[in-house]
């Protein structure tokens, strides 16, 4: 009687729901490393990045703009680098585009989009544009953490307000009011399946 | 190019749709049944229901030769459907998974079918004439997860499948006793059971939606979510690929594909319309869409006049009706199927989608 008093129980309660089953069982991809799935990324260091941000500068000085996009799309800093060689490249493309000038833009996109590896190139411009949003939208309030803040299921969606940054400032308004518009350049040459990529691809930068 | 012939069936999406050979039975799967159609005349009219799942139906094969109808389903069953006299006849298959089935497909020899799950493995399953049923062996390493699609290669041992874990392989699914000794391939030479011939990933690694061989089986395409499709030629057995051939596309993901020759694909998806891709080894690429332009019934004889567009404005608050896609299928593609062939080429193919839509189409 007692079993089957305390086995009603346990199904009453939706407990056993909630079990996460995968953990239980050995083979299931929560006990395996996705990683060896992929090949290993390349890693680059926070000196290299800086070596190749000084050489996209003295193209954009030389006025070598394409080149000089071209030179950092082509050498992404992928997600096991560091955190700073990550954001140094960000900040290095970020620059690159904005020292292109609005007419420009699109006969450049077509032109790398139709030269050899140029699909692949562009694809790597919408992850930063996207990097580009999130980071200029989080660092938007004045000393907000660069890492955004993680919300862990416990808490209340009232505390999201008080996370929220506040108004952007002029600045980050401009730096993503350049970004929209390359987007909006992007699409139009590599067309929407190159948004798709970015949001499949495990390549993250 | 003669106009598609289009039928609207229902406003439920098809997971599935195959064709009988003399192409007179059109099986779908809707919800938890398998429908039956009848062509009379220029249309299908419903004429069976096949109830055995008690979830959703998410694939069926029929085998051209001996008519079984064999059916998967996120309930976790497989069930083939013997034609009797009497109506169909099901039999459960013993598939031993415990996560839904994905997709199933007949082998050209009719003897095996292969089933793709969500518990990471391929259940190759054969008839057993002393016990009178449907059993499986497994297709498990090196899965890594949901397996979403499958595809036999013409000598019914080798298999590609597609998974969630980005990579499209070829394993060989030899059964003693079932098979033939195979001929060897460029895929591979001595092949037991589970051998991986091949595994291949694209640059960006999305989920893998449609595999196929070329017909001569020495070429296989796979189509991934990052709006790709990739061709591989392989060399030698234990070799690296002779080629292997991506195309990245300006459009949405490929939920389908299926080879005309050694040299021409079709692929259809998200985009809700088929589109052709010609080339080899040296190179493909993306030469047009299938949908004729300007077809009638399209919208555009609805008369131009001002009357019509102060009508237009008045009742919706616009001027363009803007609730129809341009194309035939007005939802994604998720199925297409050779219709009509001749040798290796293609010369009608069907396709299915979420519209409810079986549309056959002249290449």
């Amino acid at each position: 009687m007692s079993v089957i008093r305390e086995h009603t129980q346990a199904t009453l309660s939706d407990a056993w729901r909630t079990i996460n089953i995968d953990a239980l069982q050995e083979d299931s991809s929560v006990n395996f490393d996705t990683s060896t799935l992929h090949p290993p990324l390349p890693e680059a260091s926070e000196p290299e990045v800086r070596q190749l941000a000084g050489q996209v500068r003295q193209l954009l000085r030389g006025g070598d703009a394409e080149g000089a996009l071209r030179g950092c799309l082509e050498s992404p800093v992928y997600s096991n680098s560091s955190e700073l060689a990550r954001d140094a490249h960000l900040q290095t493309v970020i620059e690159v585009l904005q020292s292109i000038k609005a007419s420009d833009m699109t006969p450049m996109l077509q032109r790398i989009y139709a030269s050899p590896g140029g699909s692949e190139c562009l694809d790597v411009l919408m992850k930063y544009l996207y990097k580009g949003m999130a980071a200029t939208s989080t660092a938007s309030g004045s000393s907000a953490p660069r890492t955004p803040t993680r919300m862990t299921p416990q808490q209340t969606g009232f505390s999201q307000i008080g996370a929220r940054p506040g108004a952007p400032t002029e600045s980050t308004g401009a730096a993503m009011s350049v970004l929209l518009s390359w987007h909006e350049k992007v699409v139009e040459v590599a067309g929407l399946g190159c948004i798709g990529r970015v949001m499949t691809d495990w390549r993250r930068v | 190019m003669a106009a598609p012939e289009v039928h609207h069936l229902f406003h439920n999406p098809i997971a599935d749709h195959s064709f009988s050979a003399d192409r007179k039975t059109l099986a779908i799967a809707r919800d938890t049944t398998v429908e039956l159609y009848s062509r009379v005349g220029n249309a299908f009219k419903l004429k069976d229901e096949l109830k055995g799942h008690d979830k959703t139906v998410t694939s069926i094969d029929i085998a051209p030769n001996s008519g079984r109808i064999v059916s998967c389903s996120q309930d976790r069953n497989a069930l083939v459907w013997e034609p009797t006299p009497q109506g169909y006849k099901p039999t459960l298959v013993l598939l031993r998974i415990n996560r839904a089935a994905t997709f199933v497909r007949w082998s050209p020899s009719e003897t095996k079918f292969a089933v793709g799950s969500g518990d990471r493995l391929i259940a190759v399953c054969y008839f057993e004439e002393e016990n009178d049923w449907w059993v499986s062996k497994h297709l498990k390493k090196p899965i890594r997860s949901t397996v979403t699609t499958v595809a036999w290669h013409p000598n019914s041992v080798l298999l590609a499948a597609g998974s969630t874990d980005a990579h499209a392989r070829v394993f060989s699914s030899f059964i003693k006793g079932v098979d033939a000794r195979p001929q060897p391939t460029a895929w591979g030479e001595r092949l037991p059971f589970n051998t991986v011939c091949g595994e291949y990933l694209n640059n960006s690694a999305g989920w893998v939606h449609a595999v196929a061989f070329s017909p001569s089986g020495d070429a296989l395409a796979f189509a991934a979510h990052d709006s790709s499709i990739t061709v591989v030629y392989p060399s030698a057995p234990e070799q690296p690929p002779r080629a292997v051939v991506t195309i990245n596309t300006q459009l949405l993901p490929f939920m389908s594909l299926i080879w005309n020759g050694e040299a021409e694909i079709i692929a259809a998806g998200h985009d809700c319309e088929a589109f052709r891709f010609k080339g080899g080894s040296d190179g493909w690429q993306l030469s047009g869409t299938l949908e004729a332009k300007g077809r009638p019934g399209m919208g555009d004889e609805r008369e131009e006049s001002a009357l019509n567009m102060f009508r237009q404005m008045d009742l919706k608050g616009k001027v363009k009706d803007d609730t129809q896609l341009k194309t035939v299928h007005q939802n994604t593609i998720t199925m297409l199927r050779p219709y009509e062939t001749s040798g290796s080429s293609v010369k009608k193919f069907s396709s299915s989608g979420v519209d409810g839509r079986v549309v056959i189409w002249n290449v």
